[in-house]
């Protein structure tokens, strides 16, 4: 671009919109992170009375602060592992194989994203009480599992699609088997987006509040429903501050390996933008 | 790379029509049916089928007659309309602003803003919520600093109304802006530069080159939140008043504390009907963006 060229003024525009963002948006975390390592923080102090670890230990020491870390990890890894085993196969079939009804098969899965989440997960609540699944932990899965779905497709059939087909092609001129095709050629390239699709999958499943707590509270107690009753009914703040530093770090995880893709044009195009 | 016909155009590899694909896809298509389509339907034949108590069904109205005329649903639901209106219009507000820095900026100052505009998408809405109550509920950040200037506290917007609107505001910040700034990328320098040379200012760009342009993802992003926060339940249900309630809490309490999956499933029949239009507009413009 020319205009790159020239040199520019100072981006004002582009400072107020940082300074404005930066305390909006990393203030208020900022805070949180402080009430994890404070020992006391009386008012009025600004700054806390004293700094300090003790109530990592005490967050640390509580069972359900460990049983709803492993339910949590549990119920992802379980929702992730059979989303990626059900939904991998059938985006290959979609972006590679043509078949009877296949158009609208790909778009039924929007069917659930025309309605308001909460609506429908009442609705699901509603079949999941005729079969005893409300308070179960595979009633859990089911919930989170749908709502994996359209990622766990979508996003791996853009991969799929993305692939150079003229190599596919290529390799297998040179007597390159199908299979050999997929695990060389195909698979390196589709990978990296596939593995963002299963880590926001894993998250997003981890962070999953509403269908927990509807189908699954009070007998599936996973991290965000822990936090929520924290929120609700504990009065000692670290408590809640802890929690939600251990309950950041699968974002911060995401945050780290998935950016490329979320800053990526095909992610909001996903959105319908 | 060596690809021998590369200046030839591909041509596309022989049309395998083979059900073997219906297979590969059958499970997650058979999840959709049973926990998406049918709850939908099964959710409406529920509520407008009664059972007689001499046995038999017979086609009845009467669990929305009781909705709307509930005095206490109808302020539920108008708090839930409040709240998707403001959050709307404030979403806009804040974002497009954002999106057309970005789009028109390549400073460095520009990559820092579009980090922070898509950092709410890594923070969970319970973590905001907590961090919410931190900074601006009683005794927060905000009244420490207004107190250690000697200024009156605040009135917490905590458990208050504005207490979820400021939240899902927050929360959908990321894909507004990241919708409408994939809606600027349709918007060409070339029309940007010639209605410049024939003089158009800033105002006019925006009025008459660049909004024309993005019209449809404003909308898109618009039902997109509308979608969201309608029947959004963890911040409404953390940071709101506990009456009136969004739709989102009150469902929730409905089914689980006051044991009425009738009444809820006919709540939540109410935000599908109030959220149709918007529903069906997103998906097809989501789809419109796809080819199978």
């Amino acid at each position: 671009m020319a205009t790159a060229l020239i040199r520019r003024p100072i981006d004002w525009t582009g400072i107020i919109f940082a300074i404005v963002l930066t305390l909006v948006i990393v203030l208020p975390l900022i805070v949180v992170g402080t009430w994890a390592f404070t020992n006391v923080w009386r008012f009025p102090a600004v700054i806390p009375q004293e700094f300090g670890l003790r109530f990592w230990n005490q967050t640390l020491a509580r069972a359900d602060v460990w049983g709803s870390i492993t339910m949590s990890l549990t119920l992802a890894t379980t929702v992730t592992g059979l989303s990626a085993l059900i939904c991998l196969p059938a985006a290959y079939a979609f972006a590679r194989l043509d078949f009877p009804g296949r158009d609208i098969l790909f778009f039924s899965f929007l069917a659930g994203h025309a309605f308001p989440k909460f609506g429908l997960l009442v609705a699901i609540a509603g079949i999941f009480l005729q079969l005893n699944l409300i308070g179960t932990f595979w009633g859990v899965v089911l919930i989170q599992l749908v709502g994996t779905l359209l990622f766990m497709i979508w996003i791996p059939v853009a991969a799929f699609q993305s692939v150079d087909r003229r190599m596919e092609e290529a390799a297998r001129d040179v007597g390159a088997g199908p299979f050999r095709v997929f695990w060389s050629i195909t698979l390196p390239q589709a990978g990296p987006t596939i593995a963002a699709a299963i880590l926001l999958s894993f998250v997003g499943t981890f962070y999953e509040t509403e269908g927990a707590w509807l189908i699954g509270a009070p007998q599936v107690r996973t991290l965000p429903v822990l936090m929520i009753s924290f929120i609700n009914n504990q009065p000692v703040i670290q408590y809640g501050a802890v929690l939600s530093v251990l309950l950041w770090v699968p974002s911060f995880i995401a945050l780290l390996f998935a950016r490329r893709v979320v800053n990526s044009g095909s992610f909001a195009r996903g959105f319908g933008g | 790379m060596t690809i021998a016909d590369a200046g030839q155009p591909v041509l596309a590899a022989p049309e395998r029509r083979r059900p073997i694909g219906l297979l590969l896809v059958a499970v997650p298509v058979l999840l959709v049916i049973w926990l998406i389509i049918w709850p939908i339907i099964s959710a409406i034949i529920q509520t407008l089928w009664m059972r007689l108590p001499e046995g038999g069904e017979t086609f009845s109205l009467e669990t929305y007659r009781f909705f709307f005329s509930d005095g206490y649903s109808l302020s539920n639901l108008s708090i839930t309309l409040w709240t998707t209106g403001v959050c709307a219009i404030l979403l806009l507000v804040v974002c497009l602003p954002i999106a057309l820095y970005l789009r028109f900026s390549d400073s460095k100052v520009a990559a820092y803003v579009q980090g922070l505009a898509i950092f709410p998408m890594f923070v969970p809405s319970i973590i905001l919520s907590f961090a919410f109550i931190r900074v601006l509920g009683p005794n927060g950040t905000v009244d420490l600093l207004l107190n250690a200037m000697s200024l009156p506290k605040i009135r917490s917007p905590y458990l208050t109304p504005w207490g979820p609107v400021i939240g899902l505001v927050w929360d959908n910040i990321p894909l507004t802006v990241l919708i409408l700034l994939s809606g600027l990328g349709n918007v060409s320098n070339q029309a940007i530069e010639a209605a410049r040379d024939v003089g158009a200012g800033r105002f006019a760009l925006l009025w008459h080159i660049i909004l024309p342009r993005i019209s449809n993802s404003i909308l898109v992003a618009i039902s997109f939140a509308v979608l969201g926060i309608f029947s959004a339940f963890t911040l409404p249900y953390v940071l709101g008043p506990a009456a009136p309630e969004m739709m989102g809490p009150f469902m929730q309490r409905t089914f689980r504390e006051l044991y009425e999956p009738r009444t809820a499933i006919t709540q939540a029949v109410i935000t599908f009907g109030f959220c149709i239009v918007f529903g069906l507009f997103y998906v097809r413009s989501v789809a419109k963006n796809r080819t199978p």
